[in-house]
């Protein structure tokens, strides 16, 4: 993770990125419109000012959230590619409950 | 192409002339397979010829191969060294073909020590089940001979390795019977599963390799352990012989074809029937035509475990999303016998009664994460596993495929 560049904020609703915050206080800042992948995101971020900017998604630990980013950038760039996407069989189960939150 | 886009035809091949002109063997080509690393495809192009292709195609000539052994096509131009078409002349009608994995490390191993004096088996084969019930073993990258199974009394239809590479065979015959083979003692015969009343059409190893599914003309469908080679439960459902059957990527659902027109999907751990896919032709027939024109030939998973592919005999091929009701996709084949996906995805292959082959695009749709994750926990758990976790009923429904 990038510490000391200076990139587009996240905040306001054109910064091009977000930042996703997880429930044991790892941030993961990741571009805008690949996380938009997750319908809920989409939701948190786009919505009517009903959530903040950057509010943390808490109920997610860390780990699955690696693989979230991993996804959302699998996404962009192998979309109607064939390519594997691994997932560990120890955090599958967190994993899969993770992602039907986010809906992705 | 996108889903619900016709599939396009991107390629056919049709046999060359017969070496000699023999109006007794048939020229249907009665199975298509693609190796699982996607290298060479496989088509038993009828007149007793399989063709080996390098996969992908090429658009020039094959160069003809210079080795005296290997059985190269009769295209010439200079050869190159590259992989080389390969023509297998099995003698007798084929009606089954089957690719092995690469084998494991351990068992190549093992089989180099017990047996320095044969062909090391650290190769990719193909085996060919025969009209009279031989099965024959064959090197790819050779074209050589390997071994010759005895011991079916009747066609072997379908053949299936296991996946993990450990070079067990099962095999399906008319004789009513299936039998195992360990081709790393030599091909020995290690099993017969005998219970089928009537000729066994197909046989699928799940892809965990824990179990043996085989169908047969008295419309059950039998689903075996691998493990101790014994008998788990019948599935009763289908109307008429039941002539196809395949195992979804993650070894949790299983689908059965058959000539009563209809796909019957079933979870393989609890015997439950999940849904039914029935064919029924597009236009009605002006006349009182018989009810089983759509009889079901084949039926396949597609890779990411998502898209069916079926071929029926009302002349089309059906391209089936898990989760609906009717296909997705049309294209029309006449005569079609059997139906594959390349392991890679994107591309479909058919074979057809007059020894054709077409190669067809497919639905490419990248998989939600939620179902990666469900293909990823149900390669290694069971239905009851599932049903047993601490997670909402709706998750459940979910991972068990009850809900899409």
């Amino acid at each position: 993770m990038e510490r000391r560049k200076t990139y587009d904020g996240c905040e306001g609703p054109d910064a091009m990125y977000v930042k996703l915050m997880s429930s044991d206080a790892h941030e993961f800042v990741v571009k805008r419109e690949p996380a938009l992948a997750s319908g809920t995101i989409k939701v948190m971020v786009s919505g009517p000012g009903q959530f903040a900017e950057n509010e943390p998604i808490r109920s997610i630990v860390e780990r699955p959230l690696h693989i979230l980013h991993m996804y959302f950038t699998y996404k962009v760039c192998y979309t109607k590619n064939s390519t594997k996407l691994p997932i560990a069989p120890e955090i599958a189960l967190e994993l899969v409950m993770a992602v039907n939150f986010l809906d992705c | 192409m996108e889903a619900g886009e016709e599939p396009l035809l991107l390629a056919e091949l049709k046999p060359g002339r017969p070496h000699q002109f023999d109006w007794k063997s048939s020229c249907e080509t009665w199975s298509v397979a693609f190796s699982p690393d996607g290298s060479w495809f496989a088509w038993s192009q009828g007149h007793c010829i399989v063709k080996l292709i390098p996969w992908p195609l090429e658009e020039q000539f094959i160069p003809k191969g210079f080795e005296a052994k290997s059985r190269s096509s009769k295209n010439d131009t200079k050869g190159r060294g590259s992989p080389k078409e390969k023509t297998l002349d099995c003698g007798q009608i084929v009606w089954g073909l089957a690719f092995s994995p690469w084998p494991s490390p351990p068992s190549r191993k093992l089989w180099a020590r017990h047996h320095p004096q044969v062909p090391d088996i650290s190769c990719l084969i193909l085996a060919t089940g025969l009209n009279d019930g031989q099965i024959k073993i064959w090197e790819v990258q050779t074209g050589l001979l390997l071994l010759n199974l005895s011991g079916h009394q009747d066609v072997v239809r379908d053949l299936s390795f296991t996946p993990s590479g450990s070079l067990i065979l099962v095999s399906a015959s008319r004789d009513k019977t299936l039998r195992i083979w360990d081709l790393n003692k030599h091909g020995k015969q290690i099993q017969v599963l005998s219970g089928h009343l009537q000729w066994v059409y197909c046989c699928s190893i799940s892809p965990d390799c824990s179990m043996l599914c085989s169908a047969a003309g008295e419309k059950s469908v039998f689903l075996w352990s691998m493990r101790s080679y014994t008998l788990i439960r019948k599935l009763e459902g289908h109307q008429s012989s039941v002539v196809s059957c395949d195992f979804s990527p993650d070894s949790a659902l299983l689908v059965t074809a058959s000539y009563d027109t209809n796909v019957i999907m079933w979870d393989p751990y609890t015997g439950e029937r999940l849904r039914s896919l029935h064919h029924t032709q597009l236009e009605p027939a002006m006349d009182d035509s018989d009810v089983h024109v759509s009889s079901l030939r084949s039926v396949c998973f597609s890779p990411e475990g998502l898209y069916l592919a079926t071929v029926a005999d009302d002349r089309l091929l059906r391209i089936w999303a898990l989760e609906l009701k009717a296909p997705v996709a049309f294209a029309p084949m006449t005569n079609g016998l059997c139906c594959t996906f390349f392991p890679h995805g994107g591309v479909i292959a058919t074979g057809t009664r007059d020894g054709h082959v077409q190669f067809w695009t497919a639905p490419r749709v990248l998989s939600s994460l939620k179902h990666l994750c469900r293909k990823a926990l149900r390669s290694f758990l069971t239905t009851y596993q599932v049903l047993a976790l601490p997670i909402p009923k709706k998750m459940k429904e979910f991972l068990t495929y009850r809900t899409f």
